[in-house]
């Protein structure tokens, strides 16, 4: 067995840990790429019955974005259990409550309902910031590639890259600058 | 050609305060990217010769791309008229929805009036929480909902 081969083995069986940075991320459609590795559907032993998934930490969790005016559209629904206990909270207001709430209910509903389904929800680490405890991030050994690129703020590049960068508009003879 | 544009100039000369417009040349001349002047910029099919100049560029512009959107708002963060851009009506109008975009993406606040915060974070209830956008919304036609059906029949 080739060096490469033992190392493939050895990432098949081993727990691997990857780690996702959730900036300005959709969580609905990284929910269905953080369940490929927290189900190890990635790996060509997968089997429903094999207990082969990952673990994956999540971190940023607070600076996801949804899409257009989802925020204040998006409903969460829960019920008490008693008459009249039903309330529908925004997607806004949960992540006011708690940031790592959006993410983890979106893994979770990307997931088929079974038995299985809790116990592979335990090894997904959320965290709202970049403060990963140290004993979380030693095993750390992989990072999952982000599905939106992080946009950047104007005010962020530098002021002369800003003014020797092409322009397509110029101004009429008239123009009056504001 | 040489453009020229006009800045409000205040001074004083003893005790009368002079409030002239001075001609100045614009500073986006010497930059300037037109698709007559790139030689082998290859049109697609069906294009009409008389078009704009963002249509002759034919760039895929995204809501993300601040550098090119900047430069059709004023200092306010105020979509130009299209007098001033000298855009068709269907740029003009993608363009101004981008620029939106953008803004409630948080990623001209720079470009913002005076009385703005000028961070994204300190933005009032959803608003303070990153959104992005899909351009190919902006000249979709809105769909009826099952209800809206019924109404509008
Ligand atoms: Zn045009």
């Amino acid at each position: 067995m080739s060096a490469a081969k033992r190392v493939q083995q050895w990432a098949t069986f081993a727990r691997t840990w990857h780690i996702f940075d959730c900036k300005w991320q959709d969580p609905y459609q990284s929910a269905d790429l953080i369940k490929k590795y927290l189900m190890g559907m990635h790996k060509p032993i997968y089997h429903p019955m094999n207990d082969c998934g990952d673990v994956v930490v999540c971190i940023n969790s607070r600076d996801i974005a949804l899409r257009g005016d989802e925020w204040k559209k998006r409903a969460y629904f829960h019920h008490t259990g008693y008459p009249g206990g039903a309330s529908w909270t925004l997607a806004w207001e949960v992540h006011n409550k708690d940031p790592t709430m959006i993410i983890k209910k979106a893994v979770y509903r990307s997931m088929k309902g079974n038995l299985q389904r809790r116990h592979t929800m335990e090894r997904l680490l959320i965290y709202p910031d970049e403060e990963v405890p140290e004993d979380v991030l030693q095993n750390v050994t992989n990072q999952i590639r982000q599905l939106r690129l992080v946009p950047t703020r104007l005010d962020h590049i530098p002021e002369d890259e800003v003014r020797k960068f092409p322009k397509v508009m110029d101004y009429p003879k008239d123009y009056v600058y504001k | 050609m040489a453009l020229l544009a006009r800045t409000v100039q205040e001074r004083k000369e003893g005790s009368t305060l002079v409030v002239e417009g001075v001609n100045v040349p614009s500073p986006r001349t010497e930059l300037l990217i037109r698709a007559e002047n790139i030689k082998d910029l290859v049109q697609p099919e069906g294009t009409p010769k008389e078009t704009c100049y963002m249509c002759a560029l034919g760039l895929d512009v995204k809501h993300t791309d601040v550098l090119i959107l900047s430069q059709f708002v004023r200092s306010d963060g105020c979509m130009l008229p299209r007098r001033i851009t000298g855009l068709c009506r269907r740029q003009q109008k993608k363009i101004g929805k981008m620029v939106s975009m953008a803004q409630k993406a948080g990623l001209m606040i720079n470009l913002t009036p005076s009385f703005c915060k000028k961070d994204p974070k300190k933005r009032f209830g959803f608003k303070k929480f990153n959104s992005y956008f899909d351009e190919t919304t902006i000249f979709q036609k809105k769909k009826l909902t099952p209800f809206e059906h019924i109404k509008y029949r």
